[in-house]
């Protein structure tokens, strides 16, 4: 850099703040390390030591930190991202697609055009929560068009539901049989009919009177009911079990999560489309393409490593929100499995950290720290991922 | 551009194995424009979305028939008292209360993450050596990669007790809080603080030298001053932000929304009103209380929607000048 | 091409994904079946039934039905039970709309709520499981206040009390005093609000804002508070001060016709000595879901056959057993309505013992 060396009058003076500023510079971005430094250790050393194989695989006990465990948030936590990537992904580059390769003539249209645009970089500075107020909205309520959820009573929208009567047997074992009327919410037994075993086996099953004396063979007391026992609905929800509306549900948070990020994707795949050179698409019409081939053979294939930063970045976001899955699914951290299917409340790692957070049993605290270590981890790795794409690509382009 | 495809007769697409009628082509083009123009739709929607949604809910808040809130009232009341059971105490809806709660939050937020992110970034993009930019510029990314839960937690665990320590804060407080979320917003400011300064061109600072300015005479005088619009924008991002951070406010904060500037209490901002509303209560469609979550939710979009809307601008519009 | 290719199996292995692990071969039900029963039967000798229960209501009574719950899984891992912790009254008004199928209570219904049911034609039956008292705490490190009089303590909490610790007892300190208070929506304000918010020249309401009150529905929040802050005083379920002892002082209330200062515990919140502020918790439980879900009725079966050993292990006090007794044949025969209103609607007052009969069950009124 050249420093011309024109002595003045306050010479001096002015090296002397010169000098001055490069101290505040120099402390204010070392302060920014310390500050990273000082909590990294800190969370390490109060969590650290709690992550075990135990602590991984287990679920939350209420008043009981020794036992508890991250595996239904990690589960929860999964299935979230994954519907909101498959949500987010495909609409986010289409959107940056149209908003960057097909910009129209047409006066009105390309004023539309604006529009998404500056309506696209505004969304991606709406606060988190109020997407979350969206998604309750939107998702879990849907506007009250359908009514709402009532626990006893067979949703009016529904679909990948398979339903049974479950009825007690005189070995008070519960056997299946399936339902007719799904209106019809429970039966009484009177007669021998045909059920199932819960492993599947098809049976006969025998009705006796209350207080007539029982099947002395316990492979017949399994098949055997009283008169009049009440066998009860419930349903077998498959993997995609969907009713509406959504309800307080993975698939709600998702979906809420998804227009989170959709700003974010949108505006990185921009950026990576932009890169693109201009020659390129050139070489391309210079071939005769229509637009679409242009875009899909040349122009994605080209900033495809860039899009991927971009969508893994955002998705990292994405891993980390907590606020609009608060209000989605209600702050739920006891579920002991993972989510089985579309309509099962979960936690989520976030939402667990929070919860643990605060707890007062201090014990939870440090399972907290030991929550973020693994949520940290997870986020690294995915950042990780990013780098690496870019690096290739890098290396790729030099070559 | 669509006439290059015209002269060139068959059209053929650079890597397609076979040669396909050129209305084919442009009819299938037709059909991806219409499926991307469906998805950019989606976003128009959500905002539509969001704006319809928070006037039709919380139109219940203020055009209530049998209780309606007074939007003068809501608007310069100072006394937020809110319950779900009519008969314990009186009801008040009076935003200032968790106005001044997000805006005692701001303002210590800011009272760091300001300073402390346009110094860091005027050294990265004027002083910084190579070598110290290559840690600092990752430190900060993942500083800002890092979920504000996590920060939240830092706050309760780490902030509140060193406060604490310090002075007469209670265990909620605004001030811890407040740090917490300055963090948050340092690599935000400090990111798009540096894209600004950098834009300015080589040229000016030579232009500084050439008349014996030092660096920082150059940097003070010249190079910020030319970046300003974007520093400008790089703080109303900023504060737009901090206005809607949720998770550190619910988890260091407090709930107790009071009319005061002292950042030794307890506060309830507006994010935190909504978290907690959803997250200690069914909450029940058609009540007051179910709408005043609207009221503030609304309040609060206009706040950080003004803000970015200026802020994004201001940035485009000053962006173009070199 | 290649590349787009990738994009394209990105989005759909994203896509894919999406489906739990869980995923069953599209086949017969049968296939499926057997593979969770073998899950389930490889332990304990785990029952087949299946299903999904959804408690809500207030978050003092949480704690013994989430032990309930945990000991409930152990034997029924198939059902899927969910314990919310709103507070008393959010949790009604969800019962009362069908959206839950029992609710977790630190009071009885109230005629406002039971109107509600009926309006939407929800039967219910009311169960007390156990006794909390009243805990009222302070910090630690206050060693002023030795005991509190009902008076004294309604000046604390009264809406234009006392609001420095000063004004309550000269002797005190010029502090002012932070409470921190169950929100409006949980059952122990009701009940604080009853005992401390009325006396005999009428009704008085309670401090809910302010900059030293903070009301939180988490009673996790009132302890942190109250154990964080010198000039503190705060109250919830007995069982949230059983498990932070070593955080809190609890304050021995002066039994209005004894004038002895009594401290909660186990013996005198059973014996009633510990007065006002001993009281019943109950669940409701809806009488259409006991009928046509079997695993809501496994549930509150197993629920009052071990009451004794859940309420101990959540740190309250159980009932004594002749009186769940009663409250197990008032299950058996399915006796709907409350106790605690009298045929005009008016809150029914008294012992539980005296007031949990047959005879004084009601149908809310229209």
């Amino acid at each position: 850099m050249p420093h011309p060396d024109r002595p003045l009058i306050n010479d001096a003076v002015r090296k002397a703040k010169n000098q001055l500023f490069l101290v505040v510079c120099l402390l204010a971005s070392s302060l920014v390390l310390v500050v990273l430094v000082f909590m990294l250790t800190t969370l390490v050393r109060q969590g650290g030591g709690h992550i075990s194989w135990r602590f991984l695989t287990s679920y939350h006990h209420d008043d009981n930190p020794a036992a508890s465990g991250i595996l239904p948030a990690m589960a929860g936590s999964l299935v979230v991202c994954l519907i909101c990537a498959a949500a987010a992904i495909p609409v986010g580059i289409g959107t940056a697609i149209l908003m960057e390769e097909f910009r129209p003539k047409n006066r009105t249209v390309n004023w539309l055009h604006q529009l998404v645009q500056l309506n696209v970089n505004n969304l991606a500075g709406v606060p988190s929560i109020v997407y979350g107020i969206l998604g309750v909205t939107a998702f879990v309520y849907m506007f009250n068009l359908f009514g709402v959820i009532e626990a006893n009573k067979t949703p009016q929208f529904e679909m990948g539901a398979r339903r049974y009567y479950q009825v007690r047997t005189i070995a008070k074992e519960y056997v299946w049989i399936p339902v007719q009327d799904k209106n019809e919410r429970t039966i009484r037994i009177e007669q021998p009919c045909r059920a199932l075993t819960v492993q599947g086996e098809p049976l006969e099953l025998q009705v006796i009177e209350r207080g007539a004396p029982p099947p002395s063979d316990p492979a017949d007391l399994a098949r055997t009911v009283y008169r009049g026992s009440v066998a009860s609905i419930f349903n077998q929800h498959r993997f995609f079990y969907a009713h509406l509306p959504f309800g307080t549900s993975v698939l709600s948070a998702g979906l809420t999560l998804a227009l989170v990020i959709l700003p974010i994707v949108v505006i990185s795949t921009q950026e990576a489309i932009r890169a693109v050179p201009g020659t390129l698409r050139e070489a391309a019409f210079g071939l005769g393409t229509t637009r679409w081939q242009m875009v899909r053979t040349v122009v994605l294939p080209a900033a495809l490593p860039g899009i991927m930063t971009g969508t893994i970045l955002a998705m990292g976001r994405a891993i980390g929100e907590a606020a609009p899955l608060l209000a989605v699914m209600r702050g739920v951290i006891s579920n002991s499995a993972a989510p089985a299917n579309l309509m099962e409340n979960s936690a989520t790692l976030p939402v667990l950290i929070y919860g643990w957070a605060q707890d007062e049993n201090k014990g939870f605290h440090d399972l907290s720290a030991a929550a973020i270590l693994v949520l940290l981890v997870l986020l690294l790795l995915m950042n990780a991922t990013a780098i690496f794409i870019r690096y290739r690509t890098e290396h790729n382009t030099r070559n | 551009m669509a006439s290059a495809s015209k002269n060139s007769g068959a059209p053929e697409c650079l890597t397609a194995r076979r040669v396909r009628p050129a209305a084919a082509s442009h009819r299938s083009q037709a059909l991806v424009v219409g499926i991307l123009a469906f998805f950019a739709a989606i976003t128009v929607a959500t905002t539509l979305g969001i704006i319809g949604m928070l006037i039709f809910e919380s139109s219940g808040f203020f055009l209530n028939s049998t209780q309606p809130i007074e939007l003068k009232k809501f608007l310069t009341g100072t006394v937020w008292n809110v319950g779900h059971i009519t008969e314990a105490g009186k009801l008040e809806y009076g935003i200032w209360p968790l106005l001044s709660g997000t805006f005692r939050i701001t303002a210590v937020a800011m009272l760091i993450a300001l300073p402390l992110g346009l110094v860091t970034a005027i050294y990265l993009s004027e002083y910084a050596p190579r070598r110290l930019r290559a840690i600092l510029k990752p430190a900060l990314e993942v500083l800002a990669g890092i979920p504000t839960v996590v920060l939240g937690f830092f706050a309760v665990m780490y902030i509140t007790p060193w406060l604490q320590n310090l002075g007469d804060f209670r265990t909620f407080n605004s001030a811890s809080a407040g740090i917490a979320v300055g963090i948050l917003c340092l690599p935000l400011v400090c990111s798009l603080s540096e894209d600004a300064l950098r834009a300015v061109p080589q040229s000016l600072r030579d232009a500084s030298y050439g008349l014996g300015g030092t660096r920082f005479d150059t940097t003070l005088k010249v190079v910020v001053p030319a970046a300003l619009s974007g520093i400008v924008s790089a703080f109303l991002l900023a504060i737009a932000r901090a206005v809607g951070e949720t998770m550190v406010v619910a988890l260091a904060a407090g709930s107790t929304p009071v009319f005061t500037f002292d950042p030794r209490l307890p506060s309830q901002t507006m994010t935190g009103f909504i978290v907690e509303r959803f997250q200690s209560e069914n909450v029940v469609p058609g009540t007051v209380d179910y709408y005043s979550i609207y009221a503030v939710a609304i309040t609060l979009f206009v706040i950080t929607f003004g803000f970015t809307l200026v802020g994004q601008w201001i940035r485009r519009r000053y962006r173009e000048a070199y | 091409m290649k590349r787009l290719s990738v994009l394209v199996l990105f989005c759909l292995v994203l896509g894919a994904c999406e489906k739990p692990p869980a995923t069953q071969p599209g086949g017969t039900s049968s296939t499926g079946d057997s593979r969770k029963a073998g899950e389930t039967d490889s332990g304990t000798a785990a029952s087949s039934l299946r299903g999904k229960i959804d408690i809500q209501g207030s978050s003092t009574v949480e704690p013994i039905s989430n032990q309930a719950k945990e000991k409930f899984n152990v034997k029924f891992p198939g059902v899927q039970v969910t314990v919310g912790r709103q507070g008393t009254g959010n949790g009604f008004s969800v019962f009362g709309k069908r959206e839950s199928d029992i609710s977790d209570a630190s009071r009885p219904i109230k005629k406002k709520e039971a109107d509600e049911c009926l309006k939407n034609g929800v039967t219910f039956i009311e169960l007390p499981i156990a006794y909390d008292g009243l805990t009222i705490v302070v910090n630690p490190k206050n060693d002023f206040v030795k005991q509190l009089t009902l008076d004294q303590i309604r000046k604390i909490f009264r809406e234009g009390g006392a609001t420095t610790w000063k004004e309550v007892d000269e002797s005190w300190p010029d502090k002012p005093i932070t409470l921190f208070i169950p929100g409006t929506g949980s059952g122990t304000f009701d009940y604080f609000l009853e005992v401390v918010g009325k006396d005999g020249d009428g009704e008085a309401p309670l401090r809910t804002s302010g900059a030293n009150v903070m009301p939180s529905e988490d009673d996790n929040l009132l302890v942190r508070g109250v154990s964080g802050d010198e000039f503190a005083i705060g109250y919830f379920g007995y069982a949230y001060f059983e498990a932070n002892k070593e955080k809190l002082k609890c304050v021995p209330v002066v039994h209005p016709e004894t004038q002895k200062g009594v401290t909660p515990s186990r013996q005198t919140i059973e014996s009633g000595e510990y007065s006002p502020f001993s009281r019943p918790l109950f669940i409701y439980v809806n009488a259409e879901s006991l009928e046509s879900k079997n695993e809501v009725l496994e549930f509150v079966e197993f629920y009052l056959d071990n009451a004794q050993s859940i309420v101990d292990a959540a740190r309250y006090v159980p009932l004594p057993a002749e009186l769940y007794a009663r409250v197990r044949e008032h299950l058996e025969s399915r006796l709907t309505g409350t106790h605690f209103l009298t045929a005009e609607g008016e809150a029914r007052h008294g012992a539980l013992a005296d007031v949990y009969r047959r005879e004084n069950l009601v149908q809310a009124q229209k």
